[in-house]
């Protein structure tokens, strides 16, 4: 074992040499090929941090814009909604108003129908009363029946108190008449019984006026000054159109039910 | 045909050129080996070096070796890991290729000769207080014979003569006998054994790299670093004062 000394200082010398030449081409180029892929890769993460900041802060502001439309949008609906609800709301008391108003033409239209139809049933049920009235008083009776209802406001005459009487006479001293109104043609014999009557019970010189009305059914009044006695079929009309009416009424009740 | 025969102990033997007291032997011309190829192969790689992410191979091989490299001084020394790079990269290269091309036949490693490895450790003698006193200066850095008391003084001088000793010898033993043991083998089985041994021998080269390099990161870490670590104990009654 010996050691070479030209050898040994030569060694030391190439190591000098190699550590200038490695440090010259590899050390240095490497290390700084390092240190820039380093600095480059922290520019890129620099700018993907700066991008990331970016896009958070775009983000955050599209949420705050789409918050905005969001609560733009309910309030919006609830607007249209509050809009809505008021709008039905006047729409269904225009139809409620229109029901109404149908509803009170319809009635009206209704009794006005109902009305007529009581009139005319009244006047034919008169009619036909006063007609079979007339046949069976005659056929049975031998009796006609205007001479009977003359007759029978004869007798309410000379079963009128004096109060009444008294009122009758009032009216006929002040100039007036008794006016006699019938729904037929009063024959003279008995238009001079009538006027014997009234001149015995109330007044000598009190005037008489005949008058013909279709308006009173099958019956006869005397009216003077605003007093009146007469006798007709009116009443019993009334209580038929009465009980017709109530009739009528149950029906519809019964149908609505 | 072997160039270091088995009677002969290192390729310092092998005179291949001789004039006056110049003497070119098989150490010399395997260092210019080793060195024209760790030199050419530097050029020829780092003539096209990338900063971006994407490189070729080899740069990524000489980048994972130079950031080894520099990632074990700096677990060692901490700071000014640049400082000591450059001479303890150069030497873990260099006893790294020396040893790696023994897989090349007539190849003898430089670092097989005990000159070569005393050149080494004698480089690594002088760079250890080089390194402290820059660092620490030179009353700093000669106090710390002298610690914990004068009595150590002479165990410090000794310490480094041996540990330069112990670089040179370790490495050169290791190497030599090495190939040694190969040649004798050669000679018995020639067949498959030699090849083993071969493999293991590449390991052995790399290890013994890897302990020379480390060591002196030590010694030069123990160098500089002493002051350091005996400056917080100075200033330890000044803190708890406050």
């Amino acid at each position: 074992m010996h050691i070479d000394w030209f050898v040994f200082f030569s060694q030391i010398v190439n190591f000098l040499i190699l550590l200038f030449l490695l440090k010259k081409f590899l050390y240095g180029r490497i290390i700084g090929a390092i240190d820039a892929r380093k600095a480059k890769i922290g520019a890129l993460f620099a700018e993907a941090e700066q991008s990331r900041r970016e896009a958070r802060t775009a983000v955050e502001d599209c949420e705050r814009k789409r918050q905005d439309l969001e609560e733009r949008y309910e309030q919006s609906l609830n607007e249209a909604r509050k809009e809505a609800e008021s709008y039905r709301e006047r729409l269904m008391e225009k139809a409620r108003e229109e029901i109404d108003y149908l509803k009170v033409r319809w009635t009206e239209a209704l009794r006005a129908e109902r009305n007529n139809f009581l009139q005319e049933l009244r006047q034919l049920a008169g009619r036909q009363v006063y007609a079979a009235t007339r046949r069976v008083l005659k056929d049975l009776a031998d009796l006609n029946l205007e001479e009977r209802i003359v007759e029978v406001l004869l007798a309410r005459i000379a079963s009128m108190d004096e109060n009444e009487r008294g009122k009758f006479r009032g009216a006929a001293r002040e100039g007036g008449a008794i006016t006699v109104t019938c729904a037929f043609d009063i024959p003279p014999e008995t238009q001079a019984r009538l006027k014997d009557t009234l001149h015995r019970y109330l007044s000598e010189d009190m005037g008489v006026v005949y008058v013909r009305s279709d308006n009173i059914l099958s019956g006869c009044e005397l009216r003077s000054d605003g007093h009146k006695i007469s006798w007709s079929m009116k009443d019993y009309l009334d209580t038929i159109e009465e009980r017709f009416n109530a009739a009528l009424y149950e029906e519809a009740q019964e149908q609505r039910t | 045909m072997e160039v270091v025969a088995i009677n002969q102990i290192s390729p310092d033997q092998v005179i291949l050129f001789s004039w006056w007291f110049v003497t070119i032997s098989a150490t010399l011309v395997y260092t210019w080996l080793v060195m024209g190829v760790l030199v050419v192969g530097s050029i020829l790689i780092t003539g096209k070096l990338s900063s971006d992410p994407v490189m070729t191979r080899w740069q990524s091989v000489l980048e994972v070796l130079v950031e080894t490299i520099r990632s074990e001084i700096r677990d060692v020394v901490k700071e000014g890991v640049d400082t000591y790079f450059p001479f303890i990269g150069t030497l873990f290269l260099f006893i790294l290729f020396s040893n790696l091309f023994t897989f090349i036949p007539g190849y003898v490693a430089p670092t097989s000769s005990l000159t070569t490895t005393a050149a080494l450790a004698i480089m690594v003698f002088f760079a250890v207080p080089i390194y402290g006193i820059s660092k620490q200066g030179i009353l700093e850095y000669l106090k710390e014979y002298f610690r914990p008391t004068f009595i150590f003084f002479p165990f410090h001088v000794m310490g480094e003569f041996s540990r330069t000793l112990a670089l040179a010898v370790r490495l050169f033993g290791n190497l030599m006998s090495h190939e040694k043991v190969i040649a004798i083998l050669l000679a018995v089985t020639p067949l498959f054994f030699p090849v083993v041994m071969q493999v293991l021998g590449l390991l052995i080269g790399i290890i013994q790299a890897y302990i020379f390099a480390v060591l002196t990161i030590v010694y030069i870490a123990s160098a500089t670093q002493s002051h350091e670590e005996a400056e917080p104990k100075t200033k330890e009654p000044n803190s708890t004062n406050h």
